[in-house]
């Protein structure tokens, strides 16, 4: 009894040493329960008819009524067919691309050029999807456009490149490659930084070229953070990058580029079915983290490194 | 031997360059085109320099009421916005960077379970109607407020400032709040520099909240009147530069000198990027090391 006391007494006492810092705490404590956990707790209008007045506790269940809706609506397939090859495709194809980028950069000798290739890959990434969408109408439109100036130099019929479903996918992967290589490239740069430079003077006693040294040191040296990065990208697979389709989305695409995301802001925000797209949400929210968790334990029994 | 210039090493440097090129490339082009008699610019073959050069497109712009507002929307919560969420990240991440704080691993995990676990966007966009942020200025500042990456990179960079600076403080007679503000500040360049930068481009960049969460026009960031001049202007410009290019000089108007909705559009979007250009190549060394922190720790 007595000891307990004492020991409530010295934690109060250290508490009351810390106040300052609860104080420093205290705007992040309220901004998260109101902005993460309340939506967390509002999650159940997926299960409710919701409605303004009633909110998130007041409006009447509704069951699975939403989840039904959703599944029985004709495009649905489509819709989640959409959303994992456009996410398999940017994982597939521009997963590997920063890391080819980091490998080829270490390669660089001149110090100067190697700078000014990287400071200039982080530009894309330092502007907004709008600006990006804007840069390639521009670029690309078959009238005055210069990518379809030089196809003609060459004496090739011009393309119509965007809004046009052949090459919707290219638009898409290589858009996203463009913004983002160069800034998910850095952490890679990091980890080749850190491998140890005995193992490639290791690797030339033995004979290895450069190309070679890239392939048996460089790249086993930085197989943990790719396997993180994967774990955390595959976790993304069920949204395939509402900005991005959102702009890029045409109306001779939009049975291609329909996707999770999308649908949901469509219905929910353009259409007011508020319950409707809480349900596409959490279906989208679900499969994530079953994504996560299963490919996090399938890289802790291959391979030892994980995410949690 | 290891100077010698090998098969794969010309063929690295000059991918390399092409890398680059297609990454400066696009903003060249924009700006030569920004610079460049509208009606002129229809006619296409426009690659780097600007054929007829002129003003007039960036005065037309800034001769544009609405084009003003929204830039000063822009600027007010990129400046308003980034300073707030420095300052109150910083003062989280330095309390959570008190390694005797009591409580102190339940609050990281209390700010890091909705990272891995959130509630998706329509309840968030009900918990904004509900806060009265619809429709409201603050519906830019308030929802970025926070942020756990950043939180958890700028406390790891105050672990790393050795506790004797504190302790020899303390013995000068300093308060935990003199300390603060006195001691860790001070030091804290580096990584207030590159939280800033993240934040102040998410607030610049940000398209999508002035897109759905408001709909008075005098609310309108820069980035969202791009978003709908974008959908406005491509089918217009397209149906202007063909008649451009199948009439020549004699199709209605074509020849005089002028800007076009599709000149003006690039001008906005030069100043739209332009103060991102400006700043972020000082930035880099802090940054880089930012995302290194950010992904070990996190």
């Amino acid at each position: 009894m007595i000891k307990t006391r004492v020991s409530n007494n010295r934690l109060m006492k250290r508490i009351w040493q810390h106040k300052l810092f609860y104080l420093f705490m205290l705007p992040g404590i309220v901004w998260f329960f109101l902005f993460s956990y309340v939506p967390l707790y509002g999650i159940q209008v997926a299960f409710r008819d919701y409605n303004f007045v009633g909110g998130f506790t007041g409006s009447p269940w509704a069951g699975l009524k939403y989840f039904q809706q959703f599944f029985n609506y004709y495009q649905s397939g489509d819709i989640i067919r959409n959303t994992i090859i456009i996410s398999l495709m940017k994982l597939l194809i521009g997963f590997p691309m920063p890391i080819i980028l980091a490998l080829l950069l270490n390669e660089v000798r001149m110090i100067k050029f190697k700078k000014t290739v990287q400071t200039l890959s982080y530009l894309p990434y330092f502007v907004s999807w709008i600006v990006v969408v804007t840069l390639m109408q521009r670029l690309l439109t078959p009238y005055g456009g210069p990518v379809n100036d030089l196809l003609g130099s060459f004496g090739a019929e011009s393309i119509q490149f965007l809004n046009n479903p052949t090459w919707f996918y290219q638009m898409i992967v290589g858009s996203d490659i463009w913004k983002n290589i160069g800034w998910n490239s850095i952490i890679f740069m990091a980890a080749i930084a850190g491998i140890d430079q005995q193992l490639y003077e290791a690797a030339k006693m033995d004979g290895a070229g450069r190309f070679r040294q890239m392939w048996h040191v460089s790249l086993p040296g930085i197989r943990n953070v790719a396997i993180i990065l994967f774990i955390l990208a595959v976790g993304s697979l069920m949204s395939a990058g509402y900005e991005q389709l959102l702009l890029l989305n045409g109306p001779a695409t939009a049975n291609l580029g329909s996707v999770l995301d999308v649908h949901a802001i469509n219905s929910g925000i353009r259409e007011g079915r508020l319950s409707y797209a809480a349900a596409v949400g959490l279906f989208q929210s679900v499969i994530a983290l079953i994504l996560v968790v299963t490919v996090n334990r399938i890289a802790r029994k291959v391979s030892d490194v994980s995410l949690f | 031997m290891e100077r010698k210039w090998s098969l794969f090493s010309v063929f690295n440097y000059i991918f390399l360059a092409l890398v680059g090129f297609s990454m400066i490339y696009p903003f060249i082009y924009i700006l030569a085109y920004s610079l460049n008699d509208g009606k002129d610019s229809m006619q296409g073959a426009i690659y780097f320099l600007p054929r007829q050069f002129t003003l007039d497109n960036y005065a037309q712009v800034f001769d544009n009421a609405r084009i003003w507002k929204a830039y000063q929307i822009t600027i007010m919560r990129t400046v308003l916005g980034t300073f707030l969420h420095v300052v109150l990240c910083t003062l989280m991440a330095y309390a959570l960077s008190k390694k005797t704080l009591p409580g102190r691993s339940f609050f990281t995990f209390y700010i890091f379970l909705p990272t891995i676990f959130s509630a998706g966007f329509i309840p968030f966009f009900i918990t904004l109607q509900k806060l009265h942020l619809i429709n409201s200025f603050w519906v830019y500042v308030l929802p970025l407020l926070f942020n756990f990456m950043h939180i958890i990179i700028i406390r790891t960079f105050l672990q790393g400032i050795p506790e004797e600076l504190e302790e020899s403080a303390r013995i000068d007679g300093y308060g935990d709040f003199q300390i603060f503000l006195r001691i860790i500040l001070p030091l804290s360049g580096p990584v207030l520099a590159t939280i800033s930068l993240f934040i102040g481009v998410a607030h610049w960049n940000d398209w999508f909240s002035g897109a759905y969460y408001v709909s008075n026009k005098d609310l309108i960031p820069v980035q969202t009147l791009l978003q709908e001049m974008l959908t406005e202007a491509e089918a217009l410009s397209n149906s202007m530069q063909r008649a451009a290019q199948q009439g020549g000089q004699t199709v209605g108007g074509v020849g005089g000198a002028g800007a076009t909705p599709e000149s003006l559009r690039m001008a906005l979007l030069v100043i739209t990027v332009f103060p991102i250009l400006c700043i972020y190549p000082f930035l880099q060394r802090y940054f880089v090391k930012g995302v290194m922190i950010g992904s070990v720790k996190g």
